[in-house]
């Protein structure tokens, strides 16, 4: 019986079959096949995809598997081995921040939806999944990020360069850090200067991504953001209620005007499950940030729940995504940051490089 | 062919001409040829512009003849900003408003966009 021989090429001409679901090409156009080897009738061989924290991850491993086995008889054993590299979208080399990859702002209409409980949420996620993730704490008016991740130690300064905290696995600075005890009563020139060295003046190293949670509304902050780096993109935060929607929406057109991507909506303060008697309540109504999105045409992230083991657990210093990884709430929090992780791998591709040309 | 308004103000490539102008070929097929006068003229700055009236302050008949872009760089994702000659760095131009303004003839006959 002769036996077909098995080539790197057969291979790759089977795993021409697997779609990546986002980026809708194949994995092996989009060059995700790595270190493949052949060893008699076994083969193996590494899917890198563009995010650790990929929802889809074990349905490519097993579709990769089965395209093999099913494309080239005579495979016996394939072994599927995942891992990710975070791309960074092309931008000119001048504007952004040497090591980071991608820039996320976490914005919303108004103060008070728990904006700072979803940024730090989504940074520990992600760390978690295996990124090399930073977080800014750009709301100046009430910078809350450093009580919600139990960083009490201050940044130190050397040569002008600030070094940042690391707080459960993810590089932390806060504005707040810049002024003490004392509350922030800037004027839009201050809070310019002080963002830009929130920005440029961290040694923030390699990042896959960097989470800024900015300000409630639209403001000095939020230009001097969009004016100093290429932001990836913006996710908004809201709550159901219509009028809390209704100020998003003016959010969302900042960034549309500063053609800042808006990678998704996610609905905050979702449903109150009673922990007494396990009762639903839509406290704040339901499901409006999801008919927003639908009809704006932007992706809905998800609803996490009005749950107080989120608030519990963000006052005491250790996101949900940590202190109760199984909870109900923290798997809403897990799931909604890998629909964002998706949705910044999306755009990574899309985005087309901008630069001058000097003639 | 139809396009989106966001193909109709986003740059596909973006030349600066020496610093006699700016060349912006846009993701409809559409080029803008901007000489640096033309856009000194129009800069939209809070002093060429007032911010409480919004009447026109500064155009281009105060502007030098010889005056020239000595740099020019992008804006995050949605503006170029321009460091002219006669020492005037406040403008930021969105791609928005330098497709509004582009000088072409066919662009200038269907209006400016401008209220002027």
């Amino acid at each position: 019986m002769t036996q077909t021989l098995i080539t790197e090429s057969k291979v790759l001409d089977a795993l021409r079959s697997v779609m990546d679901p986002d980026l809708h090409r194949d994995i092996v156009s989009l060059n995700f096949i790595r270190n493949m080897k052949i060893d008699g009738e076994s083969v193996s061989f590494d899917v890198n995809l563009t995010t650790p924290a990929c929802p889809v991850k074990e349905r490519l491993r097993e579709q990769s598997r089965q395209a093999v086995i099913a494309a080239i008889p005579g495979v016996k054993d394939v072994r599927v081995n995942m891992t990710a590299e975070v791309r960074r979208p092309p931008a000119p080399e001048t504007s952004r921040i040497k090591g980071v990859k991608n820039i996320i702002a976490v914005g919303s209409g108004k103060g008070g939806v728990g904006k700072s409980t979803v940024a730090s949420n989504i940074a520990v996620s992600l760390a978690k999944s295996g990124a090399a993730v930073g977080l800014l704490d750009a709301d100046i008016y009430g910078p809350s990020i450093p009580i919600m991740m139990a960083s009490s130690g201050e940044p130190e300064v050397s040569n002008q360069i600030i070094q940042p905290v690391t707080a459960h696995g993810v590089k932390l600075m806060s504005m707040g850090y810049l002024s003490g005890e004392m509350p922030l009563i800037w004027r839009g020139p201050m809070a310019h200067k002080a963002l830009q060295q929130s920005l440029l003046g961290v040694n923030w190293g390699e990042l896959d991504y960097l989470i800024v949670d900015l300000p409630p509304g639209t403001g000095d902050v939020h230009l001097t953001l969009v004016q100093t780096v290429p932001v990836t993109g913006a996710v908004i935060v809201s709550t159901p209620q219509d009028v809390g929607l209704q100020i998003s929406m003016k959010t969302l057109r900042m960034f549309q005007q500063t053609k800042v991507p808006v990678l998704g909506i996610v609905e905050n303060m979702s449903t109150y499950v009673c922990p007494h008697c396990g009762g639903r309540d839509d406290i704040f109504g339901h499901g409006g940030a999801r008919k927003a999105a639908e009809t704006l045409g932007i992706p809905f992230l998800g609803e996490i729940p009005l749950d107080p083991a989120i608030r519990k657990h963000s006052d005491g210093g250790r996101p949900v995504v940590l202190a109760e990884p199984d909870s109900a709430s923290a798997r809403a929090l897990s799931e909604m940051t890998g629909a964002l992780a998706q949705q910044i791998s999306i755009q990574a591709f899309r985005t087309i490089p901008l630069s001058i040309i000097e003639e | 062919m139809l396009t989106t308004p966001e193909e109709r103000a986003t740059p596909a490539e973006i030349r600066k001409k020496s610093g006699e102008r700016i060349a912006i070929r846009w993701q409809d097929g559409h080029e803008s040829a901007l000489g640096a006068r033309y856009l000194r003229g129009l800069c939209p700055c809070a002093q060429c512009v007032s911010e409480v009236t919004g009447q026109r302050m500064v155009s281009e008949e105060h502007i030098a003849p010889e005056v020239s872009i000595e740099a020019a760089r992008t804006v995050g994702n949605y503006a170029l900003h321009f460091s002219f000659s006669d020492g005037h760095t406040t403008g930021i131009y969105s791609f928005d408003y330098l497709r509004r303004i582009c000088p072409c003839p066919a662009c200038s006959a269907a209006g400016h966009g401008l209220g002027a």
